[in-house]
């Protein structure tokens, strides 16, 4: 009971409203002559206590649903299968951007942030058994989502990240963020940091040291959703005059696989990428894995409203019942 | 038309005032009694010839007759809180009703009339002393059944009454309905053990005949302020029922026993049934 609590618990005070039935008959008496020749009737009695216990439990029903009670938010321990899968993604404004470069605003449907929002959805739905976090990042990111099994957070995490974009592409903080997610867990499933970007960035060196170093710590794999811009470099082929600012994606695909730990790019451009990237994750090996999941508090006073209506409806069938004068 | 019934009774009145009741007191009427002297009765149209003849000292005997008399009729009613039951023609305006016959047979049989009302003492208010009337007066009449009763008992009422009734012995309608214990009522007939009394019981169709067949009923005394709610249903009223029947064969016999049975005031007032009351008992 210790996980229950009252959004008004003084409220409960008025729970003493449940004496007043025993304290009398809500019914107005009718003038007999005398109680003497009247018969006594223990069936009347034991109906009568019935509906004045049912008005008490009644009342207190109310009251306790009126106070607002709530479960407390609670840590329960799931077993999730699958892979840790951090969805790490750009919010600079160049994701509001057409494939053709043109900006549109965050509402367009044809933005890169858009894509990459059906993709990610898709893929979201797709994959049963992750466990998904979120990450946005611009010029710093954002913490959005701890590893959660709970798709519905996860769909919604990645609506809200994909609205309107602001700021540069800082691709090396956002990814040492979602690394932080591996740090000290336990190693269940296969660790994949799912990056959405448009590329346009570039990593400094003291920056590069450290990832190099948390990626073999946490021994994670990174995939690379690339939205390409129709004109962009393509990374696998070198770009005719390569230069860090350029053509950032051209080296950030090398320094990537310069990492040590497997990764990939898919150039997305449509679906087909997805389900190339999707095919790759679900060819690892997962083991079960334990993990904490925070569930919200929750909103109890609807029982209380309901117990009320039932302990009430006898109350209310006996005031239908009741004779309020004589017929002479 | 006011109803109007006879009461004859068995008793020998032992008033003095002419009347139209058999009488202890000797006097003019056609009721043999005895023979008596010329000297104490001077009355020599009755000189009766054989009763001189025998007369061993010779003296002139009379016929003496009994004297018809006046016998007191009074109504002691109940008002006390009980009796405020019914609306329409509540048990009050029926004891009105029933006051108002009494009263005017009173007054064309030639007996005086007498009303004493009474809840936990004499209401001295609503009494009418022992007197002739022409009926009932009309505004007592109204100002009778339109009384709020709020008494809490009757039976010390009931005895204060019958002590102020007076030494003769008169005819008594005890109105009441009897809504008391057997030692009660016991104790309210031993009061009136000086006259004859006639107890009216004035019962009301609605306190358990008419009673509603399914519901809740709140009950309340109103002498004791108790409640007492039910769940109507056929089994309840018929138990209801049968407290009434047992109630009034304990009447009956308890009634009985202090030398009449009651009458049962029926709605509206049968003033023939009352006469043939009278002439049945």
């Amino acid at each position: 009971m210790t996980n229950v609590g009252f959004a008004m618990p003084w409220l409960l005070l008025a729970a003493l409203s449940a004496l007043i039935p025993w304290l009398a008959s809500g019914q107005p008496p009718l003038r007999y002559s005398s109680l003497t020749v009247a018969p006594t009737d223990r069936v009347s009695t034991l109906i009568d206590r019935a509906v004045r216990l049912s008005a008490s439990l009644g009342l207190i029903a109310l009251v306790v649903a009126v106070a607002g009670p709530y479960r407390r938010e609670q840590t329960v321990e799931r077993l999730g299968f699958g892979a840790e899968i951090v969805l790490l993604i750009d919010r600079s404004s160049s994701m509001n951007e057409s494939f053709v470069g043109r900006y549109l605003g965050g509402a367009a449907r044809e933005t890169k942030g858009a894509v990459a929002r059906e993709i990610l959805t898709d893929f979201v739905t797709r994959r049963k058994d992750d466990l998904f976090a979120v990450v946005a990042f611009s010029a710093a990111p954002i913490y959005v989502l701890p590893l959660t099994q709970d798709r519905g957070a996860v769909s919604a995490a990645v609506r809200s990240s994909t609205e309107r974009g602001h700021g540069i592409t800082n691709i090396g903080s956002g990814l040492a963020m979602a690394l932080d997610f591996f740090e000290g867990r336990r190693k269940g499933g296969a660790r994949i940091i799912l990056l959405v970007s448009d590329g346009a960035a570039r990593i400094e060196e003291e920056t590069r040291e450290r990832l190099h170093q948390a990626f073999s710590d946490t021994d994670a794999r990174l995939y690379w959703i690339y939205l390409r811009n129709r004109t962009g470099v393509h990374l696998d082929a070198p770009p005719e005059n390569p230069g860090e600012s350029t053509t950032p994606e051209y080296f950030l695909h090398q320094f990537f696989q310069t990492l040590g730990s497997p990764y990939r790019a898919y150039e997305a451009e449509n679906a087909d990428a997805l389900r190339l990237a999707v095919a790759d994750i679900e060819a690892l090996e997962n083991d079960p894995l334990p993990y904490l999941e925070k569930i919200p508090r929750q909103d109890l006073s609807t029982y209380g409203y309901v117990a009320a209506l039932v302990f009430l409806l006898p109350l209310l069938a006996s005031r239908a019942l009741e004779v309020d004068r004589w017929r002479f | 038309m006011i109803a109007e019934f006879h009461y004859p009774i068995r008793w020998r009145s032992f008033r003095v005032h002419p009347g139209h009741h058999r009488s202890s007191q000797t006097g003019g009427s056609d009721e043999f009694y005895g023979h008596a002297p010329l000297m104490a009765y001077p009355e020599p149209r009755h000189i009766d010839v054989h009763a001189t003849l025998h007369d061993p000292f010779g003296q002139f005997m009379v016929r003496v007759f009994r004297q018809r008399s006046s016998v007191p009729v009074q109504v002691v009613a109940d008002v006390s809180a009980s009796m405020g039951f019914g609306e329409r023609s509540g048990k009050l305006a029926r004891i009105a009703d029933f006051c108002a016959a009494a009263a005017y047979s009173a007054f064309r049989t030639g007996d005086p009339f007498g009303f004493l009302a009474c809840d936990t003492a004499l209401r001295s208010d609503l009494c009418l002393p022992l007197r002739w009337y022409k009926g009932l007066p009309e505004d007592f009449r109204n100002s009778l059944s339109t009384l709020e009763p709020d008494g809490n008992s009757s039976v010390e009422g009931l005895c204060a009454a019958a002590a102020q009734l007076g030494r003769q012995r008169s005819l008594v309608f005890l109105v009441s309905d009897f809504h008391l214990g057997a030692d009660e009522t016991n104790r309210v007939l031993d009061a009136f053990v000086h006259h004859d009394v006639v107890p009216i019981v004035v019962w009301s169709d609605t306190e358990y005949q008419k009673l509603p067949a399914f519901g809740w009923i709140n009950l309340a005394d109103p002498e004791t302020g108790r409640q007492r709610r039910l769940f109507m249903r056929p089994s309840l009223r018929e138990r209801f029922m049968e407290n009434f029947r047992n109630r009034r064969d304990e009447l009956n016999r308890i009634c009985g026993r202090h030398g009449r049975r009651p009458f049962f005031l029926d709605d509206p007032f049968d003033a023939d049934a009352l006469t043939r009351y009278f002439l049945t008992e």
